[in-house]
């Protein structure tokens, strides 16, 4: 036991040391002296991803009973998520500022989602997988409600009930797959599945698997929340929960579709269908809405329903080609996010609140408009070959699905219109009553976004050694 | 001699000084700007002239960029590779020109904003000219994506104070917003048509590459090819545009400011038939062969409805917008002859209508900075306060609508023969019966423009007469065009060279 701990969860042990040492400051420290909170998750965080290296993966490491697992595939998603959780925190400043209280609480909450992110990548049985993604949940939600006000408290609500009702459906389906094979261990399930050549029920069961992990990703049976959820939700924590969670349900979902639930063709078809409609349904929402937060919401939406497509098409190729997009994703997100949280959180940002920013702010205007773009995939950025990876995977995975891929196609035309309709009030002149709004981020705000948008831009220009990475993890897997 | 002469350069130099403008750290200094980017789009002329000075139609200049050694996206196949072959050699030089023109024309149609306008105008010529030359279907598309930025902002962003009631900022806005709409959509279906044929040619011949000259169309299922030659037409036909897909056209044109005008009416039209010649013609010649006839009935409808549409107009800028439309319908007439005179006559075509197309939005951008008007019914006696501008006018609306000495005549001419010519359909023979005659349509909306414009009383106060900005745009054009049509050898020898 203690092998396994030394071999693959030191960053996992690093992370509950810190929430501890965290939860201990929260009682120890005064409560002016709220500014070193963030600075002990920023040492914890960077002290995980230096263990990172530790972590056994050849080829494949199972520990704890065959309950968690290590192979280079969590290693680069754990690898990303504690990236993204740096940023997050690094992002975190002004929301700490204003409930200097609960400070280390705060931080020790963001540590234990991170926690519980790098916990589901890990998961080698279904029980683990529930637990994590409980631990992941309910941080989640104090994350949400912890900025002041009214519609914080309102988002989170409705994300727990989301969440709630998702994870029913999940132990539903769970539950059937128990009954089916006797077992929650995911190699052994796929060994009876591959006896049993398949059944009615072990579809249903696997729809219902699927259904409940994909709320987190906002796709359509559970997209409703999503909208809601975002525009009551601080920036920060909104570069936080467009990211993370989802890394962490895509990395596992793709997991599960490469072996317990592989056999299952009426999942496949049932997915396609579902990210069908939930690209139709966010671009198509998207278009009348006039809040900032909410359009990206949808847009989140509609990026996930693009990779889940690839996902359920399952082969290496479009393996990778998911992986690649993930994690051209995370970073276009990061930088979109880091910017509204230097322009300040309000209640309701409308699009028109955005006027003339470019000519008074050009560079962080500029960086802004890189990251848009690159959502809607436009040259040069990463974006851009990630969609044509994306679709080259899909287009390549049989005739039935060209139709779908057709769909998509044009519902990214609808997704340009609204990205076009954020940065567009960038470039309009301000009237002549209202002030020039001149931003002055700190250091921590304009790093996150310079880095992230260098990224987005590098992985345009250059995206040859990632790809071949994604390859070689998508094979190893 | 060959050092000096890249393609990378000539397509990278624009994007690089595009960023240069639009750094914190060039000057603010609208003179120096504008001085600056006109001295840049001359010396890349000058530079794209010497290409095409050393130009050898034996071996094409080729190059390929790596990227630490290794291609752009080699596990996919994906080079970033370059080759100038005549035609891209013939609309690289012509883009540059018409760039340079538009550098001119900008000193009074932009007044603010001047360093983001530059830059984008940089982007778009970068943009083009990598369509232009681009060896590999997927750098195709990047630069047909990447074109649409520069040209969103162009159209849409404000450039100058509002004047009259033409100067609507949202009109602006909502049709770049259409533009670029239609724009996407066409690409996306047109990428749909890439990925197939990638795909397709990777199982059927096992190569695994987007280069143009690696695809095997005949190992490619008849089905599948028709399905790809359409995908990627409807992409194509956005830009051209074939009927249809065109009813962006004439807003973006009108609401663009002069200059922007005359670059998408003279080279952006011109990238979606380069596209069809490129990846139907060249590269799915079986089923572009089928195709054809249907799409030269599509080419007759383009030249009679929107010169019947033209006539109707009474704003000057509509009218030359739609008489566009006509003028791209006789160039995919010329491609769908599917013979050298037909595709030789195509590609005179473009570089004529570009060169008149110029002229005309020139011309009309100069009748609105003095009058504040392009309402054709209320302009009248222009020729009495601005003589100069009338016998550019004038020389020019004959160009357009065909009278020997000027390049469209030879061009028109050519098609017709060409298209008459073809030997595979007899629709095409039919369509070019009936294109013959139509062509008379032209002269009717050019000369409306002409006469209620220009001839008949009119009240002004002191008008100036064009300046000398506007003499050179004017004068070049002219020149272009009587050079063109009284030695068109020289041109059509480099077409049919390759």
């Amino acid at each position: 036991m203690l092998n396994d701990i030394f071999n693959i969860l030191l960053p996992h042990v690093c992370l509950a040391g810190f929430i501890v040492l965290q939860l201990v400051l929260s009682v120890v420290m005064p409560i002016r002296r709220y500014k070193p909170a963030r600075f002990v998750s920023l040492t914890g965080i960077a002290l995980s991803i230096i263990l990172l290296s530790t972590v056994q993966t050849e080829p494949q490491y199972f520990a704890f009973k065959d309950s968690l697992m290590a192979d280079s595939y969590t290693l680069l998603f754990d690898f990303i998520i504690l990236l993204c959780g740096f940023f997050v925190t690094l992002l975190s400043k002004n929301l700490v500022k204003t409930m200097k209280r609960n400070a280390y609480t705060f931080h020790a909450i963001l540590l234990t989602a991170l926690f519980g992110a790098i916990n589901i990548i890990s998961a080698n049985d279904f029980l683990t997988l529930f637990i994590s993604i409980e631990i992941l949940s309910f941080s989640t939600y104090f994350l949400i409600a912890c900025a002041k006000g009214y519609y914080s408290k309102e988002a989170a609500f409705k994300y727990l009930l989301t969440s709630a009702v998702s994870s029913g459906v999940f132990l539903f389906g769970v539950s059937y797959l128990y009954g089916i094979t006797g077992s929650i261990n995911f190699s052994l399930i796929y060994e009876n599945i591959v006896q049993q050549n398949g059944s009615v029920m072990y579809s249903i069961s696997a729809i219902l698997i699927i259904a409940g992990l994909i709320s987190k990703l906002a796709l359509f049976p559970f997209a409703n929340w999503v909208i809601d959820v975002y525009k009551g939700t601080e920036t920060s924590i909104l570069a936080f929960l467009s990211t993370i969670p989802k890394l962490a349900v895509f990395g596992i979902v793709c997991r599960l579709f490469v072996f317990p639930l592989s056999g299952s063709f009426e999942l496949t078809f049932a997915v396609a269908f579902v990210s069908l409609i939930t690209a139709f349904w966010a671009n198509t929402y998207a278009i009348r809405e006039k809040n900032v937060k909410a359009i990206f919401a949808c847009s989140a939406s509609a990026n996930s329903s693009y990779a889940m497509l690839a996902a359920c098409l399952v082969s290496v190729y479009n393996l990778s080609a998911v992986i690649f997009y993930l994690l051209c994703y995370v970073f276009m997100n990061l930088s979109v996010f880091a910017f509204l949280n230097i322009y300040g959180d309000k209640k309701i940002m409308n699009i028109s609140d955005f006027k003339g920013i470019f000519y008074t702010n050009r560079g962080l205007a500029g960086a802004y408009i890189v990251s848009v773009l690159a959502l809607a995939g436009i040259p040069i950025t990463s974006g851009f070959v990630a969609k044509i990876y994306l679709f080259t995977a899909v287009a390549s995975s049989g005739l039935i699905f060209i139709p779908f891929l057709l769909a998509l196609l044009i519902l990214t035309v609808f997704a340009l219109f609204y990205y076009l309709k954020v940065i567009f009030p960038l470039f309009e002149e301000c009237g002549k009553n209202t002030d020039e709004k001149v931003l002055h981020p700190v250091f921590s705000q304009k790093f996150v976004l310079v880095t992230t948008v260098l990224i987005t831009i590098f992985i345009g220009i250059f995206p040859e050694k990632l790809i071949e990475l994604c390859r070689f993890i998508a094979y190893n897997i | 001699m060959e050092i000096f002469l890249s393609i990378p350069f000539l397509i990278f130099m624009p994007l690089a000084v595009s960023l240069l403008l639009i750094s914190p750290l060039f000057t603010r200094n609208e003179i120096v700007i504008r001085r600056f980017s006109k001295s840049v789009f001359l010396f890349h002329f000058f530079y794209s002239i010497l290409l095409l000075a050393f130009y050898d139609s034996a071996n094409p200049y080729v190059s390929e960029i790596h990227f630490f050694g290794l291609d752009w996206i080699q596990s996919m196949g994906i080079k970033f590779i370059f080759k100038i072959d005549s035609i891209s050699m013939i609309m690289t030089v012509l883009t540059s020109f018409v760039f340079l023109l538009a550098a001119f024309a900008s000193k009074y149609n932009i007044r603010k904003n001047h360093k983001f306008y530059y830059s984008m105008l940089m982007l778009l010529m970068s943009a083009i000219l990598g369509i232009f030359t681009a060896a590999d279907m997927f750098v195709f598309f990047l630069f047909w994506e990447l074109e649409l930025i520069p040209a969103y902002f162009l159209i849409g962003v404000e450039w100058k104070e509002p004047v009259s009631c033409y100067d609507n900022r949202q009109d602006a806005k909502n049709s770049a917003v259409k533009f670029v709409l239609f724009t996407f959509l066409g690409s996306m279906i047109m990428l749909l048509g890439i990925l197939l044929l990638y795909y397709y040619n990777f199982v059927s011949s096992g190569t695994l590459s987007a280069g143009f000259s690696d695809i095997t169309d005949s190992l490619i299922p008849d089905g599948m090819q028709n399905l790809i030659a359409i995908c990627l037409l409807i992409g194509f036909g956005v830009k051209l545009p074939i009927i249809p897909l065109h009813t962006w056209l004439p807003d973006a044109h009108t609401n663009a400011p002069t200059p922007v005008s005359m670059v998408l009416a003279g080279i952006l039209l011109k990238t979606g038939a380069y596209g069809i010649f490129r990846f139907n013609y060249q590269t799915l010649p079986e089923s572009f062969m089928k195709i054809a006839p249907v799409l030269a009935v599509f080419a007759l409808i383009n030249i009679i409805y929107t010169a019947f549409v033209a006539y109707a107009q009474t704003d000057i800028k509509r009218i030359v917008a739609y008489s566009s439309i006509s003028n791209m319908g006789l160039v995919l007439l010329g491609l769908c002859a599917i013979n050298q005179i037909g595709i030789s006559a195509s590609f005179f075509h473009m570089t004529a209508h570009a060169l008149v197309t110029c002229g005309l939005f020139m011309i009309a951008g100069i009748v609105y900075l003095r009058l504040k008007n392009r309402d054709i019914n209320t302009l009248s006696g222009i020729a009495a306060y601005m003589p100069r501008l009338f016998g550019f006018a004038a020389l020019i609306v004959l160009a357009s609508i065909g009278i020997p000495a000027f390049a469209p005549f030879i061009s028109e001419i050519l098609t017709i023969v060409g298209a008459m010519n073809s030997d595979f359909s007899d629709v095409l023979k039919l369509v070019s019966v009936f294109a013959l005659p139509v062509l008379i349509l032209s002269s009717c909306y050019m000369l409306k423009f002409l006469h209620n414009g220009f001839f008949g009383e009119g009240e002004y106060e002191k008008i100036y007469d064009i300046s000398i900005h506007e003499f050179i745009v004017l004068a070049s054009v002219l020149a272009g065009l009587v050079i063109f049509g009284l030695f068109p050898d020289a041109l059509l020898n480099l077409i049919q060279a390759g």
